[in-house]
């Protein structure tokens, strides 16, 4: 009798014990300010699964200094959506789970965005996937525009257009201006929202190989020029000299008749500021041709975490039609092509600008993204204050070019 | 002679001693934390700056390459140019505006409390929260002074003040001021309050006037707090970094990255803890130098008479 007690307790405490292993909390970073679709459809996994996705949001410019850091500290979370062009340094640097063989048997993974899978790659082996997908816009107030006495439903297609169309929002008063940038310190929106213009054109800022920096193109000084001129026109407001990017959604507060933003603006702007009534359409180059960023997260894992199934099984969530759904609905791309048409299905038609933006665009491969471009103080994000807001334009070119290219040297 | 001497002077030796060690275990607890949390760290950041030593990865040994690599760091030398800059004149005008305000406060009127109270609160206030508020405050739309400068009619239109060197520097002075003047005022305040009255009294029945007693009586009893107050606002002011991370990430066009900025920057966005390291050492080295002149100058007044 007893032992049949034993047998039956020990049973029972062991389904516990089981029960209690197979539901799992996975810790995950995102970084905050890129919109809801993220949040939503972690919210959907964990409502319809035993295991848990716990979600930290970290302040964007802060992203990869505390992950870097945690990582040294052995505290790092189990997962992290990942600017995408940090994937390579943080692969190179051997802290990320090698995903290759699960990657490439999964079923859709040849119709995975192409870009993102390429900054997930390093030497050949896979160490993170796509999970959001932006692109870089152009966004017009269709509002402003009427007001203004131009033509709601023609989008520009060039910066002269862009600039004659600013000039007339302006001029409808005080607060209402023509364009807006995050210029002032964050080189982050502006390799997104400003390189288009000369990649559009055929010029970047790195060579092909990232071993030369190749700033100081006829191209860049006219896309320099364009900015700068509207700047000088006061069609854009003061504020935007000082911006480190908290700003950069200013778009939504409806006084701004023109930007260059992130797609998944489209779905902060749908589900958020309904009463703004606005157009997209690509960016267009210097000369007119259209360009794009192809940024977003990928998602990936940390070397050695023990929870890699459950890390798995939500990812496979997210690349379900459900999960897909979800994102797009708040404003990321489909990170699948076979079924995007699908998914953006019922959706604000809006989004395949957003969608056609990915066949233009480009993503810069380098280890040293944050050294040259994102950081506050790399010469990429002096380069443009320095440039449009500045006294100097010729040093403005000099220093940042050779500061780049001291900053590719000492890397190698 | 000299054996008398050694007689005499045994026991009292042997005493001196047996003093000693009671004194050693009195301090052991303080000295205990010393070790850990000062000289250890600052042997270990020895250690690390002749390492290349990134945060991901393992670390080489490299001797003294971090310290030649300083000596042709253009960025380092502008950050220490511009920290040097800055310290003298936040020390200034911090100065200028505290010592009035303790002599304003230290005589017993009406309402004393109050004063002293309101002139402290900014103390109160964490530095990063601080900075928060005057980005708020100096923010062109939103935000008070620049709108309030335009409506008194002072400017045309409301200026972004954190957008050019110049205004953006006198804000990050106007707000460490307003924030650090208070314990300033204290400190000097304290060394006031400590002058005996009897003194002053005296003079005045001398018939020394009010400057002359400021000049003659006030201030040569003030040196030992003056040289406090300067200490501590030089130092302080040689390690400031909030302040310019919040308020403008170190620009516009990287003109306000001050030491300790450079040394964030090099350690945890570039990831070069060696370096950083070693950067750090050099900033402690001329911390040193700094506070040894200045304890020496106190010094130096003392011996005369």
């Amino acid at each position: 009798m007893i032992k049949r007690l034993l047998a039956a307790t020990s049973i029972a405490t062991l389904c516990l014990v089981s029960a209690a292993s197979a539901a799992e909390n996975v810790e995950m970073w995102v970084r905050s300010g890129i919109g809801d679709a993220f949040k939503k459809v972690v919210e959907a996994y964990n409502s319809g699964h035993e295991n848990k996705v716990v979600m930290t949001e970290v302040p964007f410019s802060e992203l990869v200094q505390k992950y870097a850091t945690a990582i040294a500290g052995g505290q790092a979370p189990d997962a992290l959506s990942m600017d995408l062009i940090y994937n390579p340094a943080f692969a190179a640097a051997g802290q990320l789970e090698d995903l290759t063989d699960w990657a490439k048997s999964l079923p859709y993974f040849n119709s995975l965005s192409p870009s993102h899978v390429r900054l997930g790659t390093y030497q050949d082996r896979i160490y993170g996937l796509p999970l959001s997908v932006e692109t870089s816009v152009f966004a017009w107030n269709k509002d402003l525009y009427k007001k203004a006495g131009l033509d709601p439903e023609k989008a520009p297609v060039n910066w002269d257009e862009i600039t004659a169309n600013a000039e007339k929002i302006r001029a409808l008063g005080d607060d209402t201006y023509g364009f807006y940038f995050s210029g002032g310190g964050c080189g982050g929106c502006m390799i997104f929202t400003f390189t288009p213009l000369v990649w559009g054109a055929g010029a970047d800022i790195l060579s092909a190989d990232s071993k030369t920096a190749t700033l100081d193109t006829p191209q860049m000084r006219k896309a320099v020029d364009i900015y700068r001129n509207m700047v000088k026109k006061d069609l854009v407001p003061a504020g935007a000299a000082s911006d480190n990017g908290a700003n950069f959604l200013t778009f939504t507060n409806g006084k701004i008749g023109q930007q260059s933003l992130g797609a998944f603006a489209i779905g902060t702007l749908v589900t958020e500021h309904p009463d703004i009534n606005f157009g997209v359409t690509l960016i267009p180059g210097v000369d007119g041709k259209p360009s794009s960023f192809a940024g977003g997260d990928n998602f990936v894992i940390t070397k050695g975490t023990k929870k890699i199934d459950a890390v798995k099984e939500f990812l496979e969530y997210v690349y379900s039609m459900d999960g897909q759904k979800i994102m797009a609905k708040y404003g990321s791309l489909p990170t699948r092509g076979d079924i995007a048409d699908k998914v953006l299905e019922g959706l604000d038609p809006r989004m395949q600008v957003g969608l056609k933006a990915i066949g233009v665009a480009k993503t810069p491969y380098t280890l040293q993204f944050n050294d040259l471009i994102n950081s506050a103080n790399g010469p990429w994000a002096s380069f443009t204050n320095a440039s449009i807001f500045g006294d100097d334009v010729d040093g403005a070119f000099s220093s940042a070019q050779s500061e780049m290219q001291s900053i590719i040297d000492s890397g190698q | 002679m000299t054996g008398s001497g050694s007689e005499i002077l045994l026991p009292r030796r042997r005493r001196r001693r047996r003093s000693n060690w009671r004194g050693l275990a009195y301090i052991a607890p303080a000295m205990a934390l010393v070790i850990v949390f000062f000289i250890m760290p600052v042997l270990f950041t020895g250690w690390m700056s002749l390492h290349n030593w990134p945060l991901m990865g393992a670390s080489r040994w490299i001797g003294f390459n971090n310290y030649v690599r300083m000596a042709n760091d253009t960025r380092f030398m502008t950050a220490l140019n511009f920290t040097a800059y800055y310290t003298v004149i936040v020390t200034i005008a911090i100065f200028a505006i505290a010592f009035p305000l303790a002599i304003f406060v230290e005589k017993e009127r009406q309402f004393v409390g109050a004063y002293r109270t309101i002139i402290f609160l900014p103390v109160v206030v964490g530095l990063a929260t601080a900075s928060l508020l005057w980005v708020w405050l100096a923010n062109v739309d939103s935000g008070f002074i620049g709108p309030a400068l335009k409506a008194l009619g002072l400017v045309e239109k409301s200026p972004n003040l954190l957008a050019t060197f110049d205004t953006a520097f006198l804000t990050i002075v106007v707000m460490v001021v307003w924030k650090i003047a208070g314990f300033t005022m204290i400190i000097l305040l304290t060394g006031l309050q400590a002058i005996p009255s009897e003194l002053t009294e005296a003079a005045r029945i001398d018939g020394a006037g009010r400057w002359q007693r400021f000049r003659h009586l006030t201030l040569p009893l003030m040196r030992k707090t003056i040289a406090l107050a300067l200490i501590v606002s030089v130092t302080g002011s040689i390690l400031a970094f909030d302040q310019f991370y919040i308020m403008t990430s170190g620009g516009p066009q990287n003109k306000m990255i001050s030491v300790v900025y450079y040394i964030f920057n090099q350690s945890f966005v570039s990831f070069n803890l060696g370096y950083g390291a070693a950067l750090s050492i050099v900033l402690l080295a001329i911390l040193m130098a700094i506070s040894i002149v200045q304890l020496w100058l106190l010094r130096v007044g003392e011996e005369r008479p």
